[in-house]
């Protein structure tokens, strides 16, 4: 029994048939020649944010001028980068170029963007270009707080990498694992709350664990986390036991798994209780803030995060300007890919609706975070999210982690789900 | 799609089984549900005013895009998917809205679906379905 008439029906279905992400280019150009003066829109940052506002942009209205600054030729994904660290994928596997959307007509310019200039409405960029906009995308990801943790800097994170921002980082600490010893002990440190990936130390923490029990069964794991809870905890912690046995320890806040220092020369971690760890390889996740050229150009708070209008994420601080993904201080979103996509989409078609001299839409934004405890053994949590006076707020009822009690079949299942959840978000947004 | 495309097809989608509401309809301009230059849509406001639980929600065809949009994230581009979880293109809009309220309601079995579908109203689901079964294949 469906509510809708048959007109209602004509109305979407008639909507969808139109949107020319599912047209050919020609058909776009085509439409680009015949339109007025074109909008300008420049996106900064080319990761699941970014390339995602720029796609979805593009698409909703091809006449508009995409600009993509992104310094990276090719964009090396958080997402599965444990995988890498682990030892179970190739880097190349994860790294992703920008023709797919060069084709969907956006212009990529691998340049860096050094000012923003709200009252004029440009942008510098390093080269010396600078370009101006009608609307800007602000999607520079998380900046890591350097001293945070003492002695934490660029130069420490050579010896105890932080692999946090996929790429080099990534290789020098899969490498560090595969140079260890047997018997050896590896640290993975857990910040407080917000960060990237809220589950990912401990989805790390587990495909080392995996590549452990294969090549360095005696060697232990330890996590200090500057938290007393975590993202999908309880399925951990059981999954943990089961497949690791007392491989890994997680050491909470409350039990001393706060650190406040590190001392690269003797591999050793101070910590707020006045113990002291030593590792053979140590991984700092250190404090995060938003990307630097959100700071720069001052729309971050008090806490080193952007706020946003929570229906459009346009800018708190001015206006024009679209912040998106991990810098943005998105409600009860994560700062996860997932959601940083989801953003991306609501943003474009806002941003549309305003050059149009329409108003926005209703938003709908949702989250899955799949982590793998194994490469055959994934655990899932999932959010839907609508705004409230509150802001943007999780649907009671809805959502929620996989079940505690679920079997081998269903965690074969999700850990499928999730390389095919990779898939899929990749081709969502770059191809 | 493209531009100003949505301007012949835009209208507040008058929902016949909830078709009631118990506040007026909101007299801000840039609401998005408001849309004047809908001749053939029956505003709001004249319909009968009884009490009821949730009031009338309309699904503007932007709308329907904004929920549909998120399926793409897991289902690939267009519903299209490149790797391990299924693909949304074999479905009419009939069959993907019936089998996303039966997710819904527990009557099929799933890992995830059933965490996701129960985010949404039937008709927010229906909208889902009629807009990507609507999509170029």
């Amino acid at each position: 029994m469906s509510r809708f008439t048959r007109r209602d029906f004509l109305r979407i279905a008639g909507a969808a048939s139109t949107a020319s992400i599912w047209t050919s280019p020609a058909d776009a150009a085509d439409k680009k020649t015949a339109a007025k003066k074109s909008a300008q829109v420049v996106v900064i940052g080319g990761g699941f944010a970014g390339a995602t506002c720029a796609k979805y942009l593009k698409a909703a209205d091809p006449s508009i001028t995409v600009t993509l600054i992104e310094p990276e030729k090719k964009y090396v994904t958080g997402p599965l980068s444990n995988h890498v660290v682990a030892g179970v994928r190739k880097i190349e596997n994860i790294s992703i170029g920008y023709d797919g959307l060069r084709k969907r007509g956006v212009q990529v310019l691998h340049d860096w963007a050094t000012a923003i200039d709200p009252g004029k409405r440009r942008v510098a960029l390093k080269s010396g270009k600078s370009l101006a906009y009608d609307k800007l995308v602000v999607a520079p990801g998380i900046e890591l707080k350097w001293g945070a943790i003492k002695h934490y800097t660029d130069v420490a994170a050579v010896a105890m990498p932080h692999a946090w921002k996929a790429g080099s980082q990534t290789l020098r600490l899969r490498d560090q694992l595969a140079k260890m010893r047997n018997g050896g002990t590896f640290i993975i440190t857990a910040p407080q709350n917000p960060y990237r990936c809220p589950p990912g130390p401990y989805e790390r923490a587990s495909l080392v664990a995996h590549y452990f029990k294969r090549n360095k069964p005696k060697s232990k794991i330890l996590i200090l986390d500057a938290k007393d809870a975590f993202s999908k905890q309880a399925l951990f912690l059981d999954a943990w036991k089961q497949l690791y046995g007392n491989m890994i320890e997680w050491i909470p806040s409350s039990k001393g798994g706060i650190v406040t220092a590190v001392n690269t020369s003797r591999m050793q971690l101070d910590t707020e209780t006045g113990v002291k760890y030593r590792g053979d390889v140590i991984n700092i996740v250190p404090p995060q803030t938003a990307g630097s050229i959100a700071r720069m150009a001052r729309l971050t708070d008090d806490k080193g995060w952007c706020p946003v209008n929570p229906l459009t994420f346009e800018s708190k601080k001015f206006k024009n300007i679209f912040v998106i993904g991990d810098s943005a201080v998105a409600g009860a979103l994560p700062k996860s890919a997932f959601a940083a996509n989801s953003e991306a989409k609501i943003a474009a078609n806002a941003i549309v609706a305003e050059l149009q001299g329409q108003a926005p839409a209703e938003a709908s934004y949702i989250n899955t975070c799949y982590s793998l405890v194994a490469p055959d053994y994934g655990i899932s949590i999932a959010g839907v999210y609508r705004v409230t006076a509150e802001g943007i707020s999780e649907i009671p009822g809805a959502g929620g982690e996989s079940p505690k009690d679920a079997d081998a079949h269903f965690r074969a299942d999700e850990a499928k789900y999730a390389l095919g959840w990779y898939a899929s978000i990749v081709a969502d947004i770059w191809s | 799609m493209k531009p100003g495309a949505f301007r012949f097809v835009v209208v507040a989608l008058i929902i016949a089984a909830s078709a009631c509401q118990t506040t007026p309809p909101p007299s801000d301009p840039s609401t998005p549900t408001v849309t004047p230059t809908a001749p053939d849509t029956k505003p709001a406001a004249t319909s009968p005013v009884v009490k009821t639980v949730e009031p009338i929600k309309p699904i503007t065809p932007e709308m329907a895009r904004n929920l549909a949009n998120n399926c793409f994230t897991c289902h690939g581009p267009a519903g299209k998917s490149p790797g391990a979880i299924p693909s949304l293109t074999r479905f009419n809009a009939s069959d993907m809205a019936v089998r996303l309220k039966r997710f819904k309601n527990g009557e099929d079995a799933s890992t995830i679906m059933g965490r996701h579908t129960r985010g949404y109203t039937d008709t927010e689901l229906e909208a889902i379905a009629i807009y990507i079964a609507g999509l170029k294949k």
